[in-house]
């Protein structure tokens, strides 16, 4: 077989090389941080442009069946190296000195291994994707050796290894039933044979998955490290690993459990409004941004879970006249509604990551106080102006104020969710997005109405050039939708039956 | 190849805007001469559009937002001639924010804000859709929020900025609603839309407005007047504007004359059609404009603030527009001509009259009628100009405002003559009274003694540029452009797929029309009253014979009865204020004692009703109880569960692994409770 048959998967060769290459090159050169950074960010951008070059590629199986390319895991790829690149842009200003060589490596790893993930069609690969990331991660998540680092890495790992353990014992249930570990014939076994193991296999895959997704209950972890972790660590956490776990649910709960379809409907109708509820009161009586920013991301994962109600409540209805795009059918406006929302989300949460990243590291040589305290933005409008108009944008687009991104994505998931019958949830969402805005406009307040707590700070070149990125894509985004809505629709087809 | 730049018209302030907030301070006069570059550049653009559609074209650019939503710019004569005057108006008034806002600290923030001001303003008005519309409407009112309290650090006008965006608030929210109204009734339709089309479009709402139910067509035409109700000023929502007084006076000759206020009036004539068809619709756009044309002129009366007087008096002579479009219910399309040409002559002598009085103020450095007095001597230039203002807005004849608000008093008359007198006797009134409020003003500020003693020089001529320009337009734009304007604005609706007869019929008005006056019957009707009108209008004496024959025409006393109003008002202010020729003193007419004059001083007890009754008592009450709620429920709860948190801290600290395994429970908890939920539901059968 030709080298040229693999070029889909050309991105993530090219990342896992670089990855090695710089471990290596960081144990031979001193001080090579810089160059780190630079060469991690070409690797990316270069496997941004492979995976761009097969965007809405026909499925196409490699080794063994095992992994899939295909316009979903495409349009996943390009969110988690969108997020990657820009976590990498924002850290050549913070990490430049030594360890940075071990910084980027990890993080490279972590881009492979949840690429790894939209792609998998087989379980267990899907299993070791999950695992390089989440491993990865963990010690990312340490990496600035603070006494809150360490806490929250710790959390992050042992509430991690739970949830795998969680996982892996729904794999094995699933494998014990079909024989199989390949996703299709799991979904043939489990419609022919169905029993109670099959429930428990479901929910204990749920349980694997809500944990990354941070569904509440399964969400305790991610306040914590996301307040804990280093704050350009957090963008990739929310940003991108997260979304790790929704392309998993979306393949395994969509396609190999669809013959439980009332069931996991009842369960995400569950855990949707309860996440988007608790998510939003709970962000409310937050001081820490950085915690107000965890728990909103907790509140969208709600929203983003609406997909799933949606899709088993209209799994293979007909299609209806929607929205003055022809017919259409509502499960896959779901999908692509809860993808639109997943890009959009993950653009402007890292974005407002790295804006607390920004302003942690300025305020933090000042004072012994929480630098991601709420009183440490007041007045950023006039301390840092392009940082604080930034995360005045991405505070309104999380909102979902249109014409942002954010505005984009809840607008079809909501909508889908109308055409689908469930007004119930697209009302409670509604309303939750309404309470958002209490403390994103808490926020934005202490930016522009409060006094300036101390002096203008520097802002550095890498945090800059990330944040007007990231605000142009979320802008460029919800002013342009049209683009956008087609190319998640063609990747929602991937997941239903045609 | 003007029209390919159209979007531009709106970019170029946008851009502006952007420029003076981040790099205003770097520039000198705070980057103002990047404003008035857009708004000029906005001038040219429509110049040369206008110079390219005239007479018969208009320009429809559309583009894909998404969903059924789309983007679009709409270029019809009503449209045009509006951008012509806001970017005309607009560029003379931040030239002369240039001369008056110089060396204040904040003149960056003040010209990025006046730049978004403008641009919304365009944007609203070129909007080819009513969301569109609705967006740039609301940009409008933000910007409105952020110049009113301009000096955020005054309290009275960082109070009357908040209340100018709750009270237009409250029109927007019946606005939006009118807007969902439609958009329901239209998408219910299942209309076929050509590629291209979308449901909010204005010429597809027109197409398709006949297929509505009529009393939803009435309350659709409620809901958006409810929002030009907010937006203009308009009783009972008008209390914001007086008040709007408080920002910087290049501010409110803005709200006044070619901004913000404007835009309810647009709102009604762009939606013309559709009030048209709506039975009571227009009754309820004449009921409310008659009424706020005559309660906001005795307001002016008594104000002795100089800018609260000419606030007052745009109230007023918004009301007169209102009005104007509501006698559409009489003479058809016509009235969409006669109400926005009174709204451009208005903008032209209420800049003029606006930015006099802050040429004033600027030099005597106060806002009270009573500390003037003798200014003519020192400011000839202002003076002069402020009379033109003045005699325009009184209705001298052969001025501006002679022929634009004359026009108004006599449709008014002929829908008197065919549905109801009250709303004409109604403006009649109002007119005596602009001409008296207008000359105790003129003659209060510039004739007789010094009343204080105040600074005495002349504005420099940054400001008295825009001003003598002004006063031209003032004078001459009614004299030159009347007839043109009318058959230009006329044939607006004739460019959409519009019947008007089948729109009356619905509206109820041909009904009037066979009992009444056989001329009324739509368009026909409208056409042969306009031909009627532009004989009247022009003051010539053929005009009896032609209103006898064509339409149901006017008297020849009605006809010139406008001249004695304006001449009979400006008589008698002069009798009470001029030095010269004073007979009267107020103080022998009315006393303190006087219960009309109590009532007029007082502004009809409206802040004692509003802020006194209603605010107070039911408001604060409500607030009081919520109040309670929020410290005993809320406080409460959030105390406990930061107490919570805190004893949670506390022991955290302790045992650092307690917390994971918390977390770690409430995890196999939610496994379990999500097992029994699902089991329970598939016993019950839920699933």
């Amino acid at each position: 077989m030709e080298f040229s048959h693999y070029a889909p998967l050309w991105g993530e060769a090219l990342l896992t090389i670089l990855a090695v290459l710089v471990v290596l090159l960081g144990s031979l050169m001193k001080n090579s941080g810089k160059l780190m950074g630079y060469l991690s960010a070409a690797g990316l951008v270069a496997a941004l442009a492979l995976v761009a070059s097969n965007l809405t590629i026909k499925p196409t199986l490699f080794f063994f069946d095992t992994i899939s390319v295909d316009a979903l895991s495409q349009f996943f790829k390009v969110v988690f190296l969108v997020v990657s690149l820009l976590v990498v842009i924002a850290s050549m200003s913070k990490y430049t000195g030594k360890g940075a060589d071990e910084y980027f490596a990890l993080l490279l790893f972590a881009t492979v291994g949840m690429m790894v993930v939209s792609s998998s069609v087989d379980i267990i690969t899907l299993f070791v994707g999950f695992e390089l990331a989440s491993l990865s991660t963990y010690a990312l998540a340490a990496f600035d050796r603070s006494k809150k680092n360490l806490e929250a890495a710790m959390k992050y790992f042992i509430f991690g290894s739970v949830a795998s353990a969680f996982m892996l014992f729904g794999f094995s249930l699933l494998y014990g039933m079909a024989g199989s570990t390949h996703l299709v014939d799991i979904a043939a076994a489990s419609l022919a044979n169905f029993g109670p193991a099959t429930l428990v296999a479901l929910l204990f895959v749920i349980v694997g998955f809500g944990f990354k997704m941070a569904l509440v209950p399964f969400h305790m972890w991610a306040p914590d490290t996301y307040e804990g972790a280093p704050p350009l660590v957090s963008a990739l956490l929310a940003a991108g690993s997260k979304k790790m776990g929704f392309v998993a649910a979306f393949r395994v709960i969509l396609i190999a459990l669809v013959a439980l379809r009332m069931e996991w409907y009842m369960a995400f109708a569950i855990l949707a409004a309860v996440t988007m509820t608790l998510g939003n009161l709970a962000a409310c009586w937050q001081n820490n941004v950085r915690r107000i920013l965890a728990y909103s991301s907790i509140a969208q994962a709600g929203y983003i879970a609406i997909a799933f109600v949606v899709v088993g409540a209209a799994y293979g209805a007909a299609p209806v006249n929607v929205l003055n795009m022809g017919p259409i059918r509502a499960d896959q406006l779901g999908i692509a509604g809860a993808l639109l929302l997943i890009l959009g989300h993950a653009l402007m949460k890292t974005g407002a990551f790295i804006g607390t990243a920004l302003v942690a590291s300025n305020v933090s040589k000042e004072s012994e106080t929480d630098p991601d305290d709420i009183s440490n933005y007041a007045g950023l409008a006039k301390r840092a102006p392009i940082t604080a108009f930034c995360m005045l944008i991405f505070m309104f687009a999380l909102a979902g104020i249109p014409p942002t991104a954010g505005y984009i994505g809840k607008f079809v998931l909501f909508s889908s969710a109308i055409y689908s019958g469930l007004v119930w949830l697209a009302v409670l969402a509604i309303l939750n997005s309404a309470l958002s805005l209490v403390y994103y406009l808490r926020i934005i307040s202490y930016m522009y109405l409060k006094e300036a707590a101390g002096p203008k700070i520097k802002e550095q070149k890498g945090y800059v050039v990330a944040l007007i990125l990231t605000l142009l894509a979320v802008v460029w985004i919800g002013v342009f939708p049209e683009a956008f809505i087609n190319w998640a629709m063609q990747a929602a087809a991937v997941l239903l039956p045609q | 190849m003007y029209a390919d730049y159209a979007y531009l018209i709106v970019a170029l302030p946008v851009l502006a805007f952007l420029l003076c907030l981040f790099v205003g301070w770097h520039l000198p006069r705070g980057g103002g001469f990047l404003t008035v570059l857009a708004t000029f550049a906005g001038l040219i653009l429509s110049l040369g559009i206008f110079s390219e559609i005239y007479p018969d074209k208009i320009i429809h650019q559309s583009m894909p937002w998404f969903a059924n939503f789309n983007v679009g710019i709409l270029i019809d004569p009503l449209a045009l001639v509006m951008l012509l005057m806001v970017t005309f108006v607009v560029t003379l008034i931040h030239i002369y924010a240039n001369g008056y806002m110089n060396g204040d600290p904040g003149a960056a923030r003040y010209f990025a804000e006046a730049a978004l001001f403008t641009a919304s303003m365009l944007g609203l008005i070129f909007a080819d859709n009513l969301l569109q519309l609705f967006i740039f409407w609301e940009l409008v009112g933000l910007c409105s929020y952020l110049l009113i309290g301009f000096w955020y650090r005054k309290p009275s006008a960082a109070a009357a900025a908040k209340k100018a965006f709750l009270t237009t608030r409250v029109g927007d929210v019946l606005f939006l609603a009118g807007i969902i109204l439609l958009y329901n009734n239209l998408a219910n339709l299942n209309l076929a839309l050509k590629p291209g089309e979308y449901l909010l479009q204005f010429p597809v709402i027109y197409a398709n407005l006949a297929q509505i139910a009529p009393d939803q067509l009435t309350l659709i035409a409620l809901g958006l007047l409810g929002g030009a109700v907010g937006k203009s000023g308009q009783f009972p929502l008008h209390v914001w504007l007086p008040d709007a007084m408080e920002g910087p006076t290049t501010v409110s000759a803005m709200i006044h004359a070619a901004t913000m206020v404007t835009a309810g009036v647009y709102l009604v004539a762009r939606m013309f059609p559709l009030f048209y068809a709506a039975p009571y619709g227009l009754t309820a756009v004449i009921a409310v404009g008659a009424f706020t044309a005559l309660f906001a002129a005795t307001m002016g009366l008594t104000s002795f603030d100089i800018k609260r007087v000419l606030a007052f008096s745009t109230v007023s002579q918004l009301g007169f527009m209102m009005a104007g479009l509501g006698s559409g219910a009489a003479v058809g399309t016509l009235a969409v001509g006669v109400a926005i040409f009174h709204l451009i002559g208005h903008s032209f002598f209420k800049a003029l009259l606006f930015l006099g009085a802050g040429s004033i103020i600027h030099a005597v450095n106060t806002n009270d009628l009573r500390e003037m007095g003798g200014v003519g001597k020192y400011m000839k230039w202002t003076m002069y100009t402020m009379l033109i203002g003045s005699l325009s807005l009184a209705g001298f004849p052969y001025f501006t405002g002679f022929f634009s608000k004359d026009e108004v008093i006599l449709i008014a008359y002929e829908y008197g003559a065919l549905i109801n007198m009250l709303p004409y006797i109604f403006l009649v009134l109002a007119a005596v009274l602009t001409a008296i409020y207008t000359f105790r003003m003129w003659f209060s500020v510039f004739t007789g003694k010094e009343r204080s003693n105040y600074a005495k020089h002349e504005s420099p001529w940054i400001m008295l540029g825009p001003l003598v320009i002004l006063a031209v337009f003032a004078f001459g734009f009614g004299l030159a452009a009347q007839d043109d304007f009318y058959k230009y604005l006329d044939s607006n609706f004739e460019h959409y797929d519009l019947d008007f007869v089948e729109l009356g019929v619905i509206g109820g008005h041909a009904l009037e029309g066979e009992h009444g006056a056989p001329a009324v019957e739509g368009e026909q009707g409208a056409a042969a009253a306009e031909a009627g009108h532009g004989a009247a209008a022009e003051g010539e004496a053929s005009e009896g014979e032609a209103g006898g024959e064509e339409g149901p025409g006017e008297p020849w006393y009605i006809q010139i009865l406008p001249i004695f109003i304006a001449l009979g008002g400006i008589l008698i202010a002069g009798l009470f204020y001029w030095d010269r020729v004073k007979k009267f003193d107020p103080s022998q007419v009315t006393g303190d004692k006087d219960p009309i004059r109590k009532l007029l001083l007082k502004g009809y007890y409206q802040h004692e009703i509003m802020t006194g009754w209603f605010a107070e008592t039911v408001v604060y009450g409500t607030a009081l109880i919520c109040n309670t709620i929020d410290i005993k429920l809320v406080d409460g709860w959030l105390n406990w569960l930061s107490a919570l948190v805190l004893g949670f801290a506390q022991h955290v600290r302790k045992v650092q692994t307690g917390i994971v395994q918390n977390y770690v429970t409430a995890l196999v908890l939610g496994v379990v409770v999500l097992v029994v939920v699902i089991t329970l539901a598939k016993e019950v059968g839920l699933v």
